[in-house]
């Protein structure tokens, strides 16, 4: 099976969106070809997942202070950072023949053997991890997600960490921290790794591509063809225009609202040496993120296993219990899981709203912040894709 | 049938309705109304992992089979909810929108999505799966879903 190519850098961020949506909404109504899409942004984007409130996601003057264009992905998850430094993947496939409609974890996982095996090539082993991530000795490094476009069409999402400026993403995302210290950072700089780091050297982008490229065609057993020197079709190109236009540069789409609430909590575990430090975000009754600090806490990859795997997890006691149960059983002797269930559950059950005084105010009247000590935080983990 | 999910419930599938056999949407015909009441199944919401999101077009909407209800987020895929019968939005359930989590804890009751005033019930009804096909149905589904599911 032969599908086709494209490579770019310099994406705007609602170009690039609205180009993998159009390719993939094209590809399910059977217009356009199966698409790899192999792109880098030209500066720093702050994207949320499809269906999460830009204000409590994104520190928005600080966007605008560092130039970081805001937008939202058609894809879950969390907010994320991407620039010159991340490869964005985009598949654009039909979505028929035995994909069916909501088999998600396996696509996710489906999907994921391409970078897999391109970053295997590499020398960097990067492995599946709980529902959407890619992880190298217990940090992500990749971020996932797959969407099912109206025509049938699939787009699956990745971001890879060739680089990572962890500083600007802890100024524009919003973090567990009320202020971020060296410390606070090198807590999230903990969490994530890079291509870069992994290896060692400075190993140019086009390197990495080069190698996904193959991972995806080997995985999946399908042959790249290059596309012709635009790379899209004029239909296609107007397509993306038109969808960029009505869609993508919207605010009605950028700053839409959610139904669920948001929430956020906060507890401390006695635990070894010291205290250690829980805290939640949550979506309804979904955990969006739990963030655990201790200083004495000395296996970080353990933690951000923890991390990965309660993040978007029910909030339910008996689900969490047994997570973290399994996660224990992976990482004897880190923290006891009967006291760390407990410090979630009493996060979950303390968790208050969301402060609103930051939302735009154009669209949102200022109110005075909800009582909540921690100020309002979503991707603990580091960038999610 | 038991899942293998973290709260290990069976899967139930009652006899009492019709399902769009890919989509994993039920469709229930109200007593004493010409209305039909449009679900996840159990599978289905097995299938998708935690539901976070919901969205659904308001009242007075017109949908064909197969077009969308609204959207869903699910461990990260996000996609349409598509009708499996055609007609007019008589209502839908607000509650789902605020707490996606009733969909899981109570799909076939308060975790319904819409409610349908079909334009052609008699002719769709016999596309979806029903009565005695449901068990053959729902175990081969349960044994793919099981198939691609990864082990944590």
């Amino acid at each position: 099976m032969a599908w086709r190519l494209l490579t770019s850098d310099g994406a705007a961020a609602a170009g690039g969106l609205a180009c993998d949506e159009a390719l993939a909404q094209r590809a399910g109504a059977g217009l356009s070809p199966p698409t790899l899409r192999l792109y880098t942004y030209r500066a720093h984007v702050a994207l949320v997942g499809r269906f999460q409130d830009v204000e409590h996601e994104v520190h928005l003057g600080s966007c605008k202070a560092a130039g970081v264009e805001v937008n939202r992905r058609p894809t879950g998850g969390g907010a994320i950072l991407m620039g010159p430094g991340q490869l964005g993947v985009a598949l654009a496939l039909p979505g028929r023949g035995d994909l069916s409609a909501l088999r998600a974890r396996g696509l996710m996982q489906r999907f994921s053997t391409g970078l897999v095996a391109g970053l295997a090539e590499l020398g960097v082993r990067a492995s599946f991890r709980g529902k959407n991530d890619l992880e190298v000795g217990g940090r992500k490094i990749a971020g996932l997600g797959v969407c099912r476009v109206p025509s049938g069409g699939l787009l699956f999402h990745a971001s890879l960490l060739v680089d990572l400026d962890t500083s600007l993403m802890a100024r524009v995302l919003r973090t567990p921290f009320e202020k971020i210290t060296a410390r606070e950072l090198g807590t999230l700089a903990g969490r994530t790794s890079t291509v870069r780091a992994v290896l060692g050297r400075e190993v140019a982008l086009e390197e990495v591509r080069a190698h996904v490229a193959r991972g995806f065609a080997r995985s999946l057993e399908v042959v790249l063809e290059r596309g012709e020197p635009a790379g899209l079709s004029r239909e296609e190109s107007a397509q993306i225009a038109a969808l960029e236009r009505a869609k993508y540069r919207s605010a009605d789409w950028v700053f839409q609202r959610t139904a669920v609430p948001d929430a956020l909590g906060a507890a401390r575990l006695r635990a070894g040496g010291g205290l250690v430090d829980v805290r939640v975000a949550l979506a309804g009754r979904t955990i969006k993120a739990v963030h655990v600090r201790g200083d004495f806490i000395e296996d970080e990859g353990a933690v951000a296993d923890l991390e990965a795997r309660l993040r978007w997890h029910r909030a339910e006691e008996g689900a969490v219990a047994r997570t973290i149960e399994r996660w224990a059983e992976r990482h004897a002797g880190t923290l006891d899981p009967a006291a760390l269930t407990r410090a979630v559950l009493a996060a979950v059950r303390r968790a208050e709203p969301a402060p609103t005084a930051q939302r735009e105010p154009a669209r949102q009247p200022p109110r005075a912040p909800a009582r909540q000590p921690h100020g309002c935080f979503v991707t603990p983990g580091g960038p999610r894709g | 049938m038991h899942r293998e999910s973290d709260d290990e419930r069976p899967f139930d599938v009652p006899a009492d309705r019709h399902y769009d056999g890919s989509r994993h949407l039920w469709a229930k015909r109200e007593e004493g109304s010409h209305r039909v009441r449009v679900g996840i199944d159990s599978i289905g919401l097995e299938s998708l992992g935690v539901l976070a999101y919901v969205t659904l077009r308001p009242g007075g909407s017109t949908v064909a089979r197969g077009e969308s209800l609204g959207t869903l987020e699910a461990a990260k895929m996000t996609s349409d909810i598509a009708a499996p019968v055609s007609g007019t939005i008589a209502s839908r359930n607000d509650a789902v929108l605020r707490d996606p989590a009733l969909v899981r804890e109570d799909p076939y009751g308060a975790g319904w999505l819409v409610e349908i005033e079909p334009s052609d019930w008699e002719a769709e009804a016999r596309e979806l799966v029903s009565g005695a096909a449901i068990p053959a149905w729902a175990a081969a589904e349960i044994g793919r879903l099981r198939a691609e599911t990864p082990a944590d």
